[in-house]
């Protein structure tokens, strides 16, 4: 890794976060059911783009830059969990079960459907 | 002694701001310099305003924006004169104005205004490492309004505060042991009386606030639904608050009741219903309560409001009484000052409409 690339990793680390906060955010307040639909879209976003990268066969700088910078900092597995936790206190057991389900569902077939597109092209 | 009070409330943003500070610093500033007699800064858990725009707790994204409650009690010479001053601070949010009674000392049953009533909601604030008989203040506060047969009673946290005057701001790293908690409990006007008295042995002068209220229902069972009034004539508009109080574990067809609520009344178009979550109490006829230790499941009762026009009330009560079909107590209110402001909104003023009594 040479210094161009740790520095991108910073720029696009920050710049990850911050897309996140806006689209969850935004999602957030359209969506303000029980079911944290923000987050869940993040995440299998992210699956679908670290995929993409894999399958595409990227060099290792652009897969440090974009799939650990850029794409780490945009997914979370924290506020996954904490949304969770979240729902479990006030007691839809159900939706937070769905919460955990769905997102791993989603994110693996979406994550498997980036990397054979990636393929492919 | 008892005398007049008014009670100035003002439901808005965590996020919002008046100019470079945060509003709640600024309304709390202002409490300050006008040396307000006590005032509370209660943050909420869930609630929409007059945007219907929905403030959670629970997405981490949108919680750092949730609902925030100041209530000023004094005077009404004081309060009126805060007025200006927190309309022009006020870019967004919803403020009210209720008449209240402020009662210092040991009141007695014989001295509860006739006004008053026959149900009577009671708040007292105490510090929240204050000690009394023993114990913490707020638990033995609660545990004395439960010995009297009080409906219910909550203990609610606050983050900042006014108490005889003087500031009490909560910080990160402090103890905080000045900060008050504020108990807000409802009972027939005989345990209030009994309560009061008691209270005044407990605490060392403790300065209770006594508002009238309507007793809707109790533990799911209707007493009265709320009564029905005009909507006033515009110059002179008036409002009606339901308080519906029950455990955060309490549940309509499975789901969390409260969440359930506030869900419902946006739907409905509710002008606004704010969640606040507390530390301590009870309701429904059950015993005094926090959260059960080392369970995921929280059971701290939660009290939620909803301002409205009478006619809109009437409209969505329906909901809210389904909704407590099994459990909840729900007060109703006249609130005779409304003030709900936005960006290209304004309803209601802030000129108090006659007392209904």
């Amino acid at each position: 890794m040479t210094a161009a690339d740790w520095t991108w990793l910073a720029i696009l680390g920050g710049g990850g976060a911050l897309l996140r906060y806006l689209v969850d955010g935004w999602i957030g307040r359209r969506f303000p059911g029980e079911f944290p639909l923000g987050t869940f879209a993040i995440n299998a976003a992210g699956s679908l783009a670290l995929g993409l990268l894999v399958g595409l066969d990227v060099t290792k700088s652009t897969l440090f830059v974009f799939g650990t910078g850029l794409i780490g900092a945009f997914t979370t597995f924290s506020t996954w969990l904490f949304e969770t936790v979240r729902l479990a206190e006030d007691g839809e057991l159900a939706v937070a079960a769905a919460n955990l389900a769905v997102s791993i569902a989603a994110g693996l077939a979406a994550g498997g459907a980036g990397w054979a597109l990636g393929s492919v092209l | 002694m008892i005398r007049d009070c008014l009670k100035l409330t003002v439901y808005f943003g965590e996020s919002d701001r008046a100019g470079s500070d945060l509003l709640a610093d600024a309304l709390f500033d202002a409490f300050e310099r006008e040396s307000i007699d006590a005032a509370v800064l209660l943050r909420g858990t869930e609630g929409f305003g007059i945007k219907q725009q929905v403030h959670t707790g629970r997405l981490l994204t949108l919680s750092e924006d949730l609902p925030l409650v100041a209530v000023a009690v004094d005077e009404p010479e004081r309060i009126e004169r805060l007025l200006p001053v927190v309309r022009s601070l006020v870019t967004g949010g919803l403020v009210t104005v209720e008449r209240a009674r402020l009662a210092a000392g040991r009141p007695d049953v014989q001295e509860l205004p006739p006004g008053l009533g026959e149900t009577v909601k009671l708040s007292v604030s105490v510090g929240r490492t204050e000690r009394a008989a023993g114990g913490l203040a707020h638990l033995e506060t609660v545990a004395l309004l439960h010995r009297h047969g009080l409906d219910g009673a909550t203990a609610l946290l606050g983050l900042d505060g006014m108490v005889d005057g003087r500031r009490r701001r909560g910080r990160f790293f402090s103890r905080n042991a000045d900060v008050p908690v504020v108990i807000v409990a409802t009972g027939s006007r005989d345990a209030v009386a009994s309560a009061a008295a008691a209270l005044g042995r407990l605490l060392q002068e403790p300065r209770l606030t006594l508002e009238r209220v309507d007793l809707c229902k109790r533990a799911g069972r209707t007493i009265a639904p709320p009564r029905v009034l005009a909507d006033g004539d515009g110059a002179l508009d008036r409002w009606q608050k339901l308080t519906i109080y029950a455990d955060e574990d309490a549940r309509h067809d499975g789901r969390s009741l409260y969440l359930q609520l506030v869900r419902r009344l946006r739907a409905e178009r509710a002008l606004g219903a704010t969640a606040l979550r507390g530390i301590w109490g009870f309701s429904d006829g059950g015993e005094p309560h926090g959260d059960p230790l080392l369970a995921l499941r929280r059971r701290v009762p939660v009290v939620t409001t909803v301002i409205d026009r009478p006619s809109a009330l009437q409209r969505w009560w329906p909901v809210v009484d389904e909704l407590t079909a099994g459990a909840g107590l729900v007060t109703c209110e006249v609130v005779p000052a409304f003030h709900a402001v936005g960006p290209e909104v304004s309803v209601g003023g802030l000129r108090l409409a006659r007392p209904q009594r």
